[in-house]
């Protein structure tokens, strides 16, 4: 009996000790179950920042919008769009001429005959920009003015906003030692407005002037160049039958016309310019950076998408097992090169390559070869292309590896041969996988930064689709490659620093909808597998 | 018969065409990289190996960059870095030479290996952690549920989330919200939370294809739950997540974008190590790899003077990253092949 314990001092031990053991257990378990809820914490904070530091960018650009209507900014565009336009009509008339003197060059004309045939029309081009000289005066005096406003209006607004916070937190005494100037809106304005008496007559000169130049316009020594002509001529007399209109609307134009809140929202998701660090206007349009991001991805999307799903194809279908053992790893391999590697290489060869390509005889009938950058759009999009294919090839490989044996098997049986099968029945069957193999190669191809910022050329300007094709050999500056670029040298705070945040978040709600539209897919796809 | 048999030809031919057209989509990929790895190993062992002995370039290796000066000194181009040229105004006293300065272009590489080494470091163990940790639960413990399914999501789309806008998150809660300014720490846990979730599902996988049995058997034995974690799963499947995570360290190592403004410095004189107090350490920027290639191949002209430094330090990026890469890759192949259970 004195080997046996007494089971009541036993008992309650053990139960302590377990119940120790069940609170470590516990613990344990809190800890991981904590560390898996990182993931859920990491995406709501990427949520909450992006919009914590961005959406103030929309106040920011609605005060900033309101000044450059206040401040007469925009009456002054208006003139200045009438000076672009006979600018551009300039410039239109000197693309005539070129191509007027490569037409008689290729006829082995020497080059004092061409410049002798081409002598009324220079007159007359010259003649032409000459009578806007009125229009960029009346232009460079206004912008004066109305940045000279809206320099003071600006300084006002800040001192103002000074004072404010120093009455807040109740430094009267400082508050009011800060003087805020005066400025006589009422009368910089209508010193502005002036202009409108200006530029109509300035108009009336230009139009008397330009339709009597235009009845004495030269004929082009080729049809061609004639056709050419003529349809400039149609042009030019749109933007003369325009400029009443601009006179109209300058009449009309008040500065205190109020700007909807819902403006400062638009003219981000719509606005054209992207126009930062500028002495006159900043505009924040995303569409330029959008339509880069999106050019860029379509080239590389049409070529890896080709490459990636015959290679999974090949790999999973016809090659043979050794084949299989060299070229899966490889691939997986190329998917390790850094970008930014393949940035370099873009900018040291491949570049080069493709301006060297345009300019060789063998593309002598692409209408818009030789291009002039070697850093542009499809540059950019083959080096992305080589990113994307190892997501194609992985995923979608996956996919046809995952069809039923029997499918395959019902297939032969029935007669099919390998082509019939993989084009009737393997493809179909996997088509939802490797749909969502390619929505996930567009998600990484569209949030890759380093390749777009080293060779798409950082212009920041929606390509000129006149071009056709050639759209896609024109620079462009994309979403990811202006966060990268201008983020290191913003002031914190500024609304241009929270315009980069909320081009972040567009291209963050971009991607998670690729993410959605893929998992959609691969759900359909086990579906139709069952 | 003869109808069947020509068509039946045709289907042959036009399968056999096809099949050659997908072969060739298939090694064109493949003769595309390895035009890459070519150039870049070409030119740029021509920088990092010389031709008398150790045959490796050591300098470069070892040397932090420095602003090279090209001039012409009776009638010889002479192409010197920053301190050979000081050197060299000393011993020729009085000559007047007008140098122009390429920035980056001479010295070494040292302080961006250091950095890259550090911010790797760093961010998996940070990484490991944390994922691990994660997948322990997703595999050992979770029962399926609303907040389980909330978690995958999350990890589904964190995956898919662009690296650029890590950097963004990364400076707006690191950088500013917390106040750490461009430094290390930064860069660790931006860096490490953009490759947490592939750590995750690789470890998940490796912790699930440990067989059921053990746990069983354990828990029979009367273990507790983390008593057979940590004895009976977590040994079994540690090989597999740490070859699986090897493909995350090529990963870390191989972006610029999210280092870009939370750790990344283009140009620092002291090494990582030369701080006066050890807090300093963690709240010190470093000069990067990836980041050194991206400010060599855009912030200074092509040409023959700085294809050295850009060439140079793209191979031995690459080779680093591709090594990485080739190790985790041949480890999974032959872990693949030999399947134990």
């Amino acid at each position: 009996m004195e080997g046996v314990a007494d089971p009541r001092t036993l008992i309650p031990e053990r139960t302590k000790s377990r119940r120790a053991q069940v609170v470590i257990e516990q613990a344990i378990k809190a800890f991981f179950g904590g560390n898996a809820l990182v993931a859920v914490i990491v995406l709501a904070l990427i949520t909450i920042f992006l919009f914590r530091e961005g959406f103030g960018f929309f106040g920011q650009n609605l005060a900033n919008l309101r000044l450059y209507r206040q401040a007469g900014l925009e009456y002054v565009d208006i003139i200045r769009g009438n000076a672009a336009q006979h600018e551009s009509l300039s410039r239109k008339l000197s693309e005539i001429r070129l191509r007027e003197v490569r037409v008689m060059e290729k006829r082995n004309v020497p080059l004092e005959e061409i410049n002798a045939a081409l002598a009324p029309f220079d007159q007359f081009a010259s003649a032409f920009s000459d009578t806007a000289e009125n229009l960029h005066g009346l232009v460079s005096d206004l912008t004066d003015q109305a940045s000279a406003l809206k320099e003071q209006l600006f300084a006002r607004a800040e001192l103002l906003a000074q004072r404010n916070q120093l009455e807040r937190s109740g430094a009267q005494t400082e508050a009011e030692k800060i003087v805020v100037p005066e400025v006589d809106r009422a009368a910089a304005l209508a010193r502005l407005r002036e202009g409108s008496a200006r530029f109509e007559s300035v108009s009336a000169e230009i139009t008397a002037k330009l339709y009597n130049l235009l009845a004495q316009a030269p004929a082009m020594p080729d049809p061609a160049g004639q056709k050419h002509f003529e349809q400039w001529k149609t042009r030019a007399r749109k933007y003369l039958a325009g400029l009443p209109a601009a006179s109209e609307k300058l009449r009309t134009w008040s500065p205190d016309t109020p700007i909807p809140w819902y403006r400062s929202i638009s003219s981000f998701l719509f606005g054209r310019d992207w126009v930062t660090a500028s002495f006159w206007q900043d505009w924040y349009g995303i569409i330029p950076l959008l339509v880069g991001s999106v050019l860029v991805s379509i080239v590389a999307l049409v070529i890896a998408v080709p490459l990636g799903v015959a290679s999974a194809i090949y790999v999973s279908e016809i090659a043979s097992r050794h084949e299989k053992r060299l070229i899966k790893p490889y691939i997986e391999f190329i998917s390790a090169i850094p970008s930014v590697v393949l940035g370099f290489f873009g900018i040291a060869v491949v570049g080069q390559a493709v301006r060297a390509a345009s300019q060789s005889h063998f593309f002598k009938w692409v209408s818009f070869f030789p291009i002039s950058e070697r850093l542009n759009i499809f540059t950019a999009g083959c080096l992305l292309a080589l990113m994307a294919v190892p997501t194609i090839f992985t995923l979608s490989e996956d996919a046809l590896r995952n069809v039923p044996r029997g499918f395959k098997e019902a297939s032969y049986a029935l007669g099919a041969n390998r082509l019939q099968t993989i084009a009737r029945v393997l493809v179909p069957a996997s088509l939802s996988g490797i749909v969502s193999a390619i929505l996930l190669g567009l998600g990484r191809v569209i949030g890759e930064t380093m390749v777009v910022l080293l060779c798409a050329g950082n212009r920041i300007a929606i390509p000129d689709f006149t071009q056709g094709l050639g759209a896609i050999f024109q620079p462009v500056h994309t979403m990811t490659g202006i966060i990268a670029q201008e983020m290191g040298e913003v002031v914190r705070g500024s609304t241009h620093y929270r315009a980069l945040f909320m081009v972040g978040l567009v291209l963050f709600t971009i991607t998670l909808a690729i993410n959605y539209l893929a998992q959609k897919f691969v759900a359909r796809y086990r579906m139709s597998i069952g | 018969m003869t109808a069947t048999a020509s068509n039946s030809r045709r289907v042959h031919l036009v399968q056999g065409i096809l099949f050659w057209i997908f072969r060739l989509a298939t090694y064109f990929v493949l003769a595309c990289a390895t035009y890459i790895f070519l150039d870049i190993g070409i030119k740029g062992s021509r920088t990092v190996f010389t031709s008398t002995p150790p045959f490796i370039n050591v300098p470069f290796l070892t040397e932090p960059p420095q602003t090279l000066y090209v001039f012409d000194y009776e009638g010889k181009k002479m192409a010197l870095s920053d301190r050979q040229f000081r050197q060299w105004k000393v011993e020729h006293p009085g000559t007047e030479v007008e140098a122009s300065s390429i920035a980056y272009s001479a010295g070494g590489i040292w302080p961006c290996i250091v950095g890259t080494a550090l911010l790797v470091i760093g961010s998996m163990i940070l990484a490991l952690g944390i994922g691990i940790s994660s997948a322990i639960y997703l595999s050992e413990y979770s029962r399926n549920g609303p907040l389980i399914r909330l978690v995958r999501i999350a990890i589904l789309n964190l995956a898919g989330v662009p690296s650029i806008v890590f950097g963004l998150f990364g400076f707006g809660l690191f950088v500013i919200f917390f106040g750490w300014n461009v430094s290390l720490i930064a860069g660790w846990f931006t860096l490490g939370l953009m490759v947490l979730p592939a750590i995750i599902t690789a470890s998940e996988e490796s912790l699930r294809a440990v067989p059921q049995g053990l746990r069983e058997g354990s828990l029979a034995l009367g273990a507790s739950k983390w008593q057979t974690i940590r004895k009976n799963v977590l040994p079994y499947a540690m090989p597999g997540i740490l070859t699986s995570s090897i493909l995350g360290i090529a990963r870390v190592a191989g972006e610029t974008a999210p280092i870009m403004f939370t750790a990344a410095y283009a140009m620092k004189d002291e090494l990582p190590w030369q701080v006066t107090r050890m807090t300093d350490f963690f709240f010190q920027g470093v000069m990067a790899l990836p980041y050194h290639i991206y400010v060599v191949s855009s912030k200074i002209p092509q040409n023959e003077y700085t294809e050295r430094v850009q060439y140079g330090s793209a191979f031995v990026f690459l080779f680093l990253v591709m090594l990485i890469a080739l190790t985790s890759i041949i480890l999974r192949e032959r872990s693949r092949s030999r399947l134990s259970w």
